[in-house]
């Protein structure tokens, strides 16, 4: 698992954690992001089960284990956050922040120690320490209850399973030619979007944001002008095609 | 091992014995499904006890000391009934505190490799209360594990004992069966065996619960 900073100043640091080499070829390779704030820290879509010792040792390189009060799932899927059981085990007191729609489900996963905080579908933000984090809705992209998390400060949007690539965990960590990136985004997110007004809904929501880096939980991450590439082809992009258009 | 889980794919435990290493957690389930068949077959038992007392009360005085005997084959139906329910709950919990134990033992086992891979972190030390915290949840489970996997093998022994008396009761069953005359003699000939069929079909699964469970020790 490999740890690179994203974002630093004197309030708080942007930390992410991924393509590991470690990781079962059969498992979807994912990105695990971090804000580590004064004394506490937050840790993003923490990942599957599988990756779980892997995560933990590389976050406990970083921040000791009582600094990482807060946990966040942006949605449900098992290679988000399918390692609660285990968390829970290792962050008794931390707290989980979560769409509301899934308290029910993610309980599941193994929940005895760490409380849950529901997100409400309308959004809200966090602070840490002194930092503010905002949770931007995103429902059916592709989770029917799904949040981003924003930080204003940063310019930097957690952005999920959106954007999302599928490719080799050896790949670059940023988008470089936007054009040759498509092919691994397209199949994605036709397939796992179900809804346009959502996809719509959503880009316009995000184009008012101040952003210079959009993070997603597989793939790379978007800077600078690839982030406008990336909306304009997203809100394009046909998604929820069903039957024989089934991508 | 999993396509013997359902059971009865042949009828002598000792075929099984060499398939017998269930997962642990697997192996509560096992013993609850054997044990479910076994209050099937006991409630067959207790069918047959009031079949023939009604065969011994129409053929009246002839076979009049038949009719205590239908009481202990109830009797019989009844306790193992009531153990097998008894065995089904220990088995259910077992499986409850196999499967936390498994959990327990699978965060130990992650911590430990936290441990390894992160041993030159500054912070590693600050696992040390949540693994201490996993250790003694760990070792709270492996005393339950052991003292409820005691209770079961205790209470398997029991019913198992229990239905020695099936063999004694068949006998009886025979030898006041023909006295009962030839009108009434083969139906109740055929309670004898219904008695002895049941009691050995049960002890077969009780034998077999009992091997999982020594696989468990
Ligand atoms: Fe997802
Ligand atoms: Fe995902």
């Amino acid at each position: 698992m490999k740890t690179h900073k994203l974002f630093e100043n004197n309030s708080h640091t942007w930390l992410m954690f991924g393509r590991d080499d470690e990781k079962p070829n059969e498992i979807i390779d994912t990105n695990q992001y971090m804000v580590v704030s004064k004394s506490n820290a937050l840790l993003m879509d923490p990942g599957g089960i599988e990756l779980f010792s892997a995560m933990l040792a590389a976050v406990i390189k970083q921040v000791p284990a009582e600094k990482i009060t807060h946990l966040f799932a942006s949605h449900q899927d098992p290679d988000i956050i399918s390692s609660l059981g285990l968390w829970d085990q290792a962050l008794p007191s931390a707290t989980l922040h979560s769409p509301w729609i899934w308290e029910g489900f993610i309980r599941h996963f193994g929940m005895d120690n760490i409380t849950y905080a529901p997100i409400e579908d309308e959004g809200g933000e966090i602070k840490i320490d002194n930092v503010l984090l905002e949770y931007i809705p995103a429902h059916y992209l592709h989770s029917s209850g799904n949040f981003n998390v924003y930080d204003r400060e940063a310019k930097i949007l957690m952005s999920g399973d959106i954007g999302a690539a599928l490719e080799a965990p050896e790949a670059p960590l940023f988008v470089d030619d936007f054009e040759e990136h498509i092919p691994k985004m397209k199949m994605f997110h036709q397939r796992w979007m179900p809804s346009n007004e959502a996809k719509n809904d959503w880009v316009n929501r995000v184009r008012k944001l101040d952003i210079e880096m959009l993070c997603p939980q597989h793939g790379r991450i978007f800077k600078g002008d690839n982030i406008k590439h990336f909306l304009d082809w997203f809100e394009a992009l046909e998604v929820g095609l069903t039957g024989k258009n089934l991508p | 091992m999993s396509e013997y889980i359902s059971g009865e794919k042949n009828s002598q435990p000792q075929e099984y014995c060499q398939d017998i290493d269930y997962n642990y957690f697997v192996a509560a389930a096992v013993i609850a499904a054997k044990l479910d068949q076994a209050t099937t077959i006991a409630q067959q038992l207790s069918l047959t006890a009031s079949n023939a007392r009604a065969v011994a009360l129409r053929a009246g005085e002839r076979a009049a000391g038949f009719r205590p005997l239908t009481d202990f084959i109830d009797r019989l139906a009844e306790i193992t009934i009531t153990a097998s329910k008894k065995i089904n709950l220990l088995a259910a919990k077992l499986s409850k505190t196999s499967a936390a134990k498994v959990r327990a033992d699978n965060a130990i086992k992650h911590f430990n490799l936290v441990f390894t891979k992160a041993a030159d972190s500054p912070f590693i030390n600050s696992l040390d209360s949540a693994f201490e915290h996993c250790k003694i949840n760990q070792d709270r489970l492996t005393r339950a594990y052991q003292r409820q996997i005691g209770q079961l093998s205790e209470e398997l022994a029991m019913l198992s004992s229990e239905l020695r008396n099936a063999v004694i009761l068949a006998t009886l069953s025979r030898v006041e069966a023909s006295q009962a005359g030839a009108q009434y003699q083969d139906a109740l000939i055929n309670v004898a065996d219904n008695v002895e069929g049941a009691a050995g079909k049960i002890k077969e699964h009780i034998k077999y619960s009992q091997q999982v469970v020594s696989t468990l020790q």
